[in-house]
């Protein structure tokens, strides 16, 4: 009987042990993502899903889980799982100070290997945002540059020609006006373009060394200077001058650009990334094939020449410090970011310039306007790096953004404004 | 004679057009969701009011039908949405009933503090809510939306279903007592089937402040386990811009229920908040 037990014993625990090491072996990875791009199917989320479908299919014991919010439930979702213990892997940040210092100083990010930008033919300075003392925490998925998108063949029609100073800018705007036409599509209601059309405007009048006062200004909470002043009223000019549609201080995002796409508006002040425009089915070829870009004119008087432009490395990604997956997530990071991942498909749909070197990819069939900001920043003298609203805490890119609009709509006057926005870094 | 009858004509004429006003600004919206849900999304910013739109697109509802998970996120919103509104019509009922017909020292201030709930903003909640929730692991479950929705919606279900009760007699309980009722069979057979419209206003309530929440089911699930409907909308928003024809789509589908649950308890619901708000 004795023997029995111990035999039936031996048995079940053998059983136990061969079922453990089976369910080992069958154990799959799952790497969980947490990503500000809801949508799958279409622009950067259509590359980012891309890329996570060919990393499992080249190894299937991984799984990876996307979570995806728009940019403000994303920012309340990440605090609640900063302050959690179920933290994803694999993390959208923002390259810029406003948020990924307090990011890094509460300990959340791990740091990459200090060469993987290099080794992944990351642009010089495109990292830098997403870097702290020496170390690196993140890796940019696109190089963002500011620009007007304008509709050639309407400006060839009524004898429109690109503005060269910011002074035919606004002249061009009120000939546009008298046409019956909106000539500048601005989203005044989001706020942040009207903070990077004023960093815009500081670059021109400050020329390449403004990245670095303003970096001063914010630490030193002192913004009255003749340069900030200068930009400020432009600004107001701008708006007085009838250059932005009427209205443009509540418009949002989807509002501008519909005017702009559906030819009310001759010219749409946005980033690169709405390069693919030149490629959205639903926009009326008419207006499609014809758009094209330029940057902010020089300002009478400033130090900026054409090619100091306004561009930076907003969005990337960054791997949890207490993450389950953590070396997965950096092998995902890395493979996401080999030369024929993000860079070559992102830059062969059109979506987005990337922040590495995108040269190699040219399929010839880019669009005009593609072409035209490769060019604008393959060939810019200096780039202003993070526009102003993102260069101090979150609390200061409320208070600032707040100041942009309301100096734009003359509520606050350039002097008010200035010291609105040194009580934002308090 | 004719005199009056004219009089009579003119005020019906009045009344109906300013009936008609209100009727088409409440109805507005509607046909306007409708309108923009068939159209493209690059029509929507024109001049006018309404689009016509150059070619019905009835494919915007096939998209958010398929794309936007719609049947999943359906289910999810029902049984989430359907469980909170048979829990919050249990505790309104029992509550109210322990809080105006019991004798208790703390019953005043036991209603004033689930009360006092109708003025916390649901901001200032998530985040201590999240980190107790990750604490019991109860973050990604159904727990994590019904425990809230719940405790938001049960102030005001108490608010209504205490005043309605204060307004039936006495007299009928002590009636059905003397017969040898008990006091839940008495609370389930005669004092509930009274409150029917507090309850069906309640329930309307309830159903509408939860089917439409989103920053709360944002915030406390992550998988598509027990994602609810406000889901669907975000499938088609793009980083800067989206596809606002299907979002028009997507929204025409997920207020469909509500509205038709409208229509079929809107009887109810203005004699429930009528009676209910003058008797506190």
């Amino acid at each position: 009987m004795r023997k029995i037990k111990k035999m039936l014993a031996l048995t079940l625990a053998t059983m136990m042990l061969l079922s453990a090491f089976a369910g080992l072996a069958s154990a799959e990875t799952v790497i969980k993502v947490f990503s500000n791009l809801p949508d799958r199917t279409t622009g950067q989320g259509f590359v980012e899903q891309q890329l996570f479908d060919a990393y499992m299919e080249a190894n299937p014991d991984v799984r990876i889980e996307v979570e995806a919010l728009q940019d403000e439930p994303y920012k309340i979702k990440f605090s609640a799982y900063a302050q959690g213990t179920e933290m994803p892997d694999l993390l959208m940040v923002w390259g810029m100070p406003g948020f990924l210092d307090e990011v890094i100083d509460a300990g959340l990010l791990a740091a990459l290997p200090p060469d993987l930008g290099d080794e992944l033919g990351f642009i010089p300075g495109t990292l830098d945002g997403f870097s702290k003392n020496g170390a690196l925490y993140g890796l940019a998925r696109n190089t963002d540059v500011m620009a007007f998108y304008y509709n050639q063949k309407m400006f060839d029609d009524n004898g429109w020609a690109v503005p060269t100073t910011y002074e035919e800018l606004l002249a061009l705007g009120e000939t546009i006006a008298a046409a019956g036409i909106m000539p500048v599509s601005m989203a005044g209601g989001d706020k942040w373009p009207l903070g990077i059309y004023l960093t815009d405007l500081l670059v021109k009048i400050g020329g390449p060394g403004v990245n670095g006062r303003l970096y001063d200004a914010v630490a030193n909470k002192d913004f009255n200077t003749p340069e900030f002043l200068q930009a400020a009223a432009l600004m107001r000019e701008a708006a007085v001058r009838g250059l932005f549609q009427i209205g443009f201080e509540t418009a949002d995002y989807g509002t501008a650009k519909n005017l702009f796409t559906n030819g009310q508006a001759a010219m749409f002040y946005m980033g690169g990334w709405e390069m693919s425009m030149a490629t959205d089915p639903d926009i009326d070829p008419e207006i499609r094939d014809n758009i094209r870009m330029f940057i902010m004119p020089v300002v009478e008087g400033g130090v900026g020449v054409a090619t100091d432009i306004a561009a930076w490395n907003g969005g990337g990604y960054g791997v949890s410090a207490n993450g389950a997956q953590r070396e997965e997530a950096i092998k995902l990071l890395t493979f996401m970011f080999h030369p024929e991942g993000w860079n070559k498909i992102a830059w062969e749909n059109g979506v987005t310039m990337t922040a590495q070197d995108f040269s190699a990819y040219g399929t010839g069939e880019e669009t005009p306007v593609q072409v035209e900001f490769t060019l604008a920043f393959t060939s810019a003298t200096s780039v202003s790096g993070t526009p102003i609203i993102d260069m101090g805490t979150a609390n200061f890119k409320n208070v600032s953004e707040d100041a942009m609009q309301e100096v734009a709509i003359g509520v606050l006057t350039p002097e008010a404004f200035v010291q609105k926005l040194a009580d934002g870094c308090r | 004679m004719i005199a009056s009858n004219k009089l009579a004509l003119v005020r019906k004429a009045v009344l109906w057009s300013v009936l008609l006003v209100f009727a088409v600004i409440q109805l507005f919206p509607l046909v306007w969701l409708v309108n923009f849900s068939l159209a493209s999304s690059n029509e929507m910013f024109t001049t006018g009011l309404l689009i016509i739109p150059r070619q019905l697109r009835w494919d915007n509802y096939e998209k958010a039908f398929v794309s936007g998970n719609f049947m999943a996120y359906f289910t999810n919103s029902m049984i989430v949405n359907v469980l909170a509104v048979a829990l919050v019509l249990t505790l309104s009922v029992m509550l109210a009933f322990a809080i105006t017909r019991m004798r208790w020292k703390l019953s005043g201030m036991v209603r004033n503090i689930i009360l006092l709930g109708m003025m916390i903003p649901i901001h200032a909640t998530l985040l201590p809510n999240y980190v107790i929730y990750d604490r019991l692991r109860l973050t990604d479950t159904l727990f994590a939306l019904l425990i809230p929705y719940v405790a938001f919606s049960l102030p005001l279900g108490l608010f209504l279903t205490c005043g309605f009760m204060s307004s039936i007699p006495k007299e009928i309980e002590e009636a059905s007592l003397i017969d040898g009722c008990g006091i839940y069979r008495m609370l389930v057979t005669i004092i509930t089937p009274m409150l029917r419209n507090a309850l069906v206003t309640v329930s309307i309530m309830t159903f509408l402040n939860n089917w439409n929440e989103f920053m709360m089911a944002s915030t406390y699930l992550r998988s598509a386990r027990w994602k609810t409907l406000p889901f669907s909308v975000l499938e088609f928003t793009g980083l800067y811009s989206s596809n606002y024809a299907i979002h028009f789509a997507v929204m025409a589908l997920s207020a469909a229920p509500v509205v038709i649950l409208y229509i079929i308890l809107n009887r109810h619901i203005t004699k429930g908040v009528a009676l209910g708000a003058v008797k506190g």
